[in-house]
Formats: structure tokens, sequence, C-alpha cells
């Protein structure tokens, strides 16, 4: 078990790191690169700054969403904030992280760590639930929509019992194993699913609005290569 | 097959339609920025069903297929298989979507049950403009022929006819339509008003939709009566005086003539600013897209007849009378000028003014619902059953709600269906445009009021 556990925290650990990184490293560079593009093409290359910030400022503190569903609202950015503290400042995983982090670097103790922990695993519920049981979102819910929210309830709920072994229903070890991998698994799938947006996420309001920058030649262009330009309608 | 859709469609080539549409595609992708939006849409939409919450029509039909997230997914499907790495690797992996007749044939469909409103976009978590996606989808469809005939015939009448505008009026009948309105006014009204026509170096140049030539006197009499009330200097051209751009629709290569025809009026006549009439779909494809295909900053400058009357109202040159309008009004909000909020405070702050009991729908501005034929839809006649009642139903619930007596709904497109709307579900309420009432509202010049001892004897 326990080289398992090396294994887990070991080469696996540094190998999933550094897929995520370079993934998401990769994603949010030729998002940036199309979007210049884009804007370079465009006809009308003035942007409404002000309206793309204040919507991205809206949705990465998700106060439209407080408004309309407060409930889910809340969920969300319970889970969101578990999900983004606990791996870089649970004082555990801060050990893990090595000689990476700053000395300065500041460390959640147990305590904290647990209510985090506790409110992230409620969020996820909550948005399981909703995923579950409202209709839209039933009907739109892939198996992997389900999946990667059971992988991180999964993970938070092992991180919980791997550092409370007296509580944790199964091997102590196992369970340390089980969180290890788990977050691993979750390392390796943030480029290659939609928990890309966790750094795509301040674009898309931009991506959005330049998507209706058309470039200035682009319907005659289209015309052209489908031979059409001189066909009636 | 053939292809079977609930609207009409022209005769077409069904032959190799799978193979054409990848092909339109990819030269759509080529040419264009869409692949920055499909791909950002493709990693990261949510499937969260939170668009479903505020699309119209999915709360009326509950159906997954009008589920703004699911009808985007059709098109990006095809996306991710036939253009990305990933799809490529997948089919070679055991994927069997393979884009077919069938689908091509639901996508026709489902991509008109939309109005594009983007009431949806509101509301991603992540952005995702199904909107934008929608358009994409309903010009690939153009090009390979799978457009409603109402939208085409008109679009061809408006580039290929010889009247140049989607109601094939000629320019002798718009002319005679105008004197006819001038004399009305005078009859009606008392006001003396005029319709410059081909008028050089004026400042403004008048894109009305069209329609409003042969349905709505009172608010081309309204536009033109505070055009005469504040002495500005405007012209209607006879070669263009159409501002109906359904290439908003479903296709950017019409689009892009639509406007750049406009253009070319506004060239001819030297005119130096294009005003819009009370139509939203028409302003935005101004007011969007003549910078974008025809000049960037230095494109002619693009505003809507509100605006103008707003601005003239506020700076004191136009003069209104208070509380004029006895009956209970609402305010619609055409999607076209209110989801960007552009325009969505100048009208409601005139008809505080001039009415004396002025409601408002809720929800309403950005978050208004749309009347339920956008996208086009409501020219389509053969979908007035899915237009009235599904599309228009959260429409018709709201004026219920407000108890108006009338509808002010400053868009062609709007008024249409809403009168309709109203008619299929029972609501006696008279729909008009903001400038139908300025009319009744505006207080005249001197120079502009004909006494009826005057009219009589210009007449003798």
């Amino acid at each position: 078990m326990d080289t398992w556990i090396d294994l887990a925290k070991g080469s696996l650990f540094r190998i999933s790191l550094a897929i995520c990184l370079l993934g998401v490293a990769y994603r949010f560079g030729v998002a940036v690169w199309q979007i210049n593009a884009a804007h370079r093409r465009a006809g009308d290359k003035r942007l409404p700054v002000g309206v793309i910030v204040r919507t991205t400022v809206q949705w990465l503190l998700p106060l439209r969403l407080f408004r309309k569903r407060p409930i889910y609202g809340l969920a969300s950015l319970a889970f969101h904030l578990g999900i983004l503290l606990l791996p870089f400042f649970y004082a555990g995983h801060v050990n893990l992280w090595g000689g990476v982090l700053p000395t300065w670097w500041p460390r959640l103790a147990s305590g904290p760590s647990d209510v985090l922990t506790f409110v992230a695993m409620a969020g996820l519920i909550v948005i399981l639930l909703a995923r579950l049981l409202i209709k839209s979102s039933r009907d739109l819910s892939r198996a992997g929509d389900v999946g990667i929210l059971l992988l991180l309830l999964g993970l938070a709920a092992s991180g919980y019992w791997a550092a409370h072994p007296t509580s944790s229903p199964f091997a102590p070890r196992t369970m340390v194993l089980i969180h290890m991998l788990a977050g691993n698994l979750a390392l390796i799938l943030t480029p290659l699913t939609k928990i890309v947006h966790c750094v795509l996420a301040p674009l898309t309001q931009l991506i959005g609005e330049i998507g209706w920058h058309f470039p200035a030649e682009s319907g005659r262009r289209v015309a052209v290569a489908l031979a059409k330009e001189n066909e009636p309608i | 097959m053939a292809i079977a859709t609930s609207y009409y469609l022209e005769d077409m080539d069904t032959r190799e339609l799978p193979r054409r549409f990848l092909d339109v595609f990819s030269t759509i992708l080529s040419h264009t920025n869409y692949a920055l939006v499909l791909d950002a849409a493709s990693r990261m939409k949510a499937r969260c069903g939170r668009c479903a919450d505020t699309c119209p029509v999915y709360q009326v039909t509950g159906e997954q297929r009008d589920i703004p997230c699911e009808r985007s997914e059709l098109l990006l499907q095809v996306y991710r298989r036939y253009f990305t790495f990933g799809g490529n690797l997948r089919a070679r992996l055991g994927d069997t979507f393979v884009l077919d007749d069938a689908y091509i044939e639901r996508m026709a469909e489902d991509y008109y049950r939309c109005t594009a409103c983007r009431r949806c976009k509101l509301e991603c978590p992540l952005g995702v403009d199904h909107g934008l996606i929608t358009h994409l989808a309903r010009w690939i469809l153009a090009e390979v022929g799978l457009t409603p005939k109402a939208l085409v015939v008109a679009t061809r009448e408006q580039l290929d006819g010889k009247s140049h505008n989607t109601s094939g009026i000629p320019a002798p009948a718009m002319k005679d339509t105008c004197e006819f309105l001038e004399e009305d006014c005078v009859d009606e009204h008392g006001l003396k008003i005029e319709f410059p026509i081909d008028v050089e170096d004026a400042e403004y140049i008048f894109f009305p939709a069209v329609s409003d030539y042969l349905l709505e006197p009172d608010t081309l009499m309204g536009n033109a009566a505070v055009m005469m009330a504040t002495g500005a200097s405007w012209t209607i051209g006879t070669d263009d005086f159409d501002g109906i751009n359904y290439g908003l629709f479903y296709s950017d290569r019409l689009l892009d003539r639509i406007v750049s025809n406009e253009v070319a009026e506004l060239k001819r006549l030297g005119a130096k600013k294009i005003l819009i009439g009370e139509c939203g779909h028409a302003s935005r494809s101004a007011k969007i897209f003549i910078p974008a295909f025809c000049g960037g900053e230095d494109a002619p400058e693009v505003i809507n007849i509100m605006e103008y009357t707003y601005a003239q109202w506020k700076s004191g040159k136009l003069k209104l009378k208070p509380n004029v309008i006895k009956q209970r009004v609402t305010y619609h909000d055409p999607c076209n000028i209110a989801r960007s909020g552009w325009i969505t405070e100048e009208p409601r702050e005139i008809l505080k003014h001039i009415c004396v009991d002025f409601v408002e729908m809720t929800p309403n501005r950005q978050d208004n619902y749309c009347c339920g034929g956008g996208g086009g839809t409501v020219s389509i006649d053969e979908i007035r059953e899915f237009r009235t009642m599904t599309g228009g139903k959260a429409k018709a619930d709201q004026i219920r709600r407000t108890g108006a007596e009338i509808v002010v709904a400053p868009c062609a497109n709007c008024k249409k269906q809403v009168a309709e709307v109203c008619q299929d579900h029972k609501l006696d309420v008279r729909t008009c445009g903001l400038h139908d009432l300025i009319l009744e509202a505006i207080d005249a010049p001197e120079f502009m009021i004909i006494k009826k001892d005057d009219d009589e004897g210009e007449e003798a």
C-alpha cells in the first residue's frame, strides 16, 4: 500500500500536475491567440471594453446567479471556494507541494479546512441534486457531467477521511490512496474537460463579443469560395 | 430524402446534402471568426440547463430540443466530429456519429424554433452565446438551400428585384404613399409634415422598415412630425429605402450586401448619418454591421429614430405635451435594441412624460421576453400558431398582467407579432409604435399647425 501511495504522491502526481499545467497553459494560449487573430480580422475593431469587464466580473463573482437562483448560487460559490482553496492552502497539501511554495505561504489549519471541505461537499451535493432533479439539467446531462461532480465529491470526502482516519469507514491508508488517485485524475482531466473553464472563464465574455465582430470581407470571401458571388438569391 | 420542415422551403437540391453542408461549414470557418466561438463553447459548455429557465419557447414546450444549450449542441457536435483533432480521433476509436440528411433536417427545424432573442446568453455562466451559434447554423443551412421561403423571397426582392425592398414597393408608390401621409396628417392631426425625397447633402438618410409604408402610417407620420418640428435635415432615398435586413437572420453574406446598399445610398445622396426607423433588427444590423462591413471607425454613424427624438426632446427642440395619453400604456423592449442595453431608457422617459398611466412589464429592459417572432420567424406565416401560442405565450402573459390597453412596440416585426399574439390570446390591446403616440402628444411649432380654415383655403 505504501508503495502505491508513494507512487501516487510522487511520480504520478508530478506527471498529472505537468499534464494539468501544460494543458491549461496550452488551452489558454490558444484561446488568447485565437482572440487576437479574430480581433485583427474584425471589420470593426472597437470593443465595448466596459461591458465586457463588467459581465466578466459579474460571472467570476456570481452576482447574477445569486439574484436569480440564490440556493444554486450559494452552492456554486461554496463548491468553487473549496475546490480552489483547499488544494493550495490546506496545511497537509502545502507540505505535499514541497519546496515549490514559499515559506510564507499561508496554511489553513485542520479546523478551517474541515469546515471548507464540508461546505464544498454540501455545494457539490446541491449541484448534483439540481442536475439530477431539474428536468432541463437532467435532460442535458451526459455521464461525464455527473462523473466530474462525483469525482470531485469523492475527492473531497476521501480527503476528509484521509485527514481524520478515526472517522473513516475504510482503512485509512486506502482512503489516502483513493484521495491521491482522485486528485491526480482531476488534475489530468482539467485541460481535457469542461473543468478547463477554471482558466478560460475570464475570457468567455470577450470571446462572445468578438464572435459578433465579423471580418470585413467575410461575406464576400465566402461567396467567392462557394462560387456564389454572381449567383442570384 | 426530401427535407420536411414546419415552414415552406423553395425547391432545393438534396443530393449529397451532408457533404455540401460540411463544405460550406469548412469554407465559413476559413473566412470568419466562428471557430473561436465554437472552440470555446465546445470546451466549456457546462450543460447546466440554466439557459432553459430563460427561454420562452422551452418554458412552454418543455421539450429537450428547445433548450438553447441542446440546440447549440447540434452544430457543436458536427464541429467537434469533423473539424477538431479530438473528434477525428474519437471517430477512429468508434464514435458512431455521422452527419446525415436526417440530422440536417433536425437542424433546419430546430434552429428556426429559436427566435434568436439571446436572452439565454445573459444566464449562461460561461458566456456561451447560443444566439450566435444559431446565427451561424442558419447561415450554413442557407448555403445548402435550407431557409424559410418567406425570408428568401423577401431578400431576393430586396437584393435582386426591381424594387430593392422586401415588400416590393416601387419607388413611385413609396413617393405616393408619402404624399398621401402628408395630406392625411393635415386631415387627421392638423399638422403639416414633409417627407423629403432624394434631397442631396442631408444630415440624415432615413431607413424605416419598409413595411411601415404599408402598415404603420401613424409611425411614419410621427417620425416625420418629429423631424419637421426639430428642423432636421433628412431625406429618403428612392434607390434604397428599406431598413429591413433578413441577412441578420440567415446569412452573413446577405447581411453584408444589405448594409452595403444602405451605405451606397447614403453616399449617392451625400448624406452624413444613417437614421433607422422603429425597427429592432434593422437598427441592430445597421449599428453593428455597417462598421463591420463598411469601414470600421470610418463608417457612417447610425442612430435609431428613438435616440434622435429623445435627444431633441431633452435639448428642448422638441416639445411634447404631458399626460396626453389617458389609457394604460406598457412598453415592449425589442430584443435587438434592448438585450445589449443599447436603447431602454429613452422611450420609457418619453412615455412616462406623455402618458398618464405607464406600467412596466416584468421582466423588462435587457431581461425582457422576446415577442416570439424574433429571428425572422414573424415573417413565416405558416408557423403562426407556434409563434403566437408557444413563442409568444410569455409575452401574452406579461401583457395580460399589466392590464394595459396599449402596448408600445417600437419595431415593425415586434408590432406585427405582438398584435397577432394579442389576437390569438384574446387580449383586447392596441399595439403601436412610440411615434404613433408622439404624434398625438407633439406640441408642434406654429409653422406646422394647419388650422381647418387654412386647410380649406389651400384646397380651394
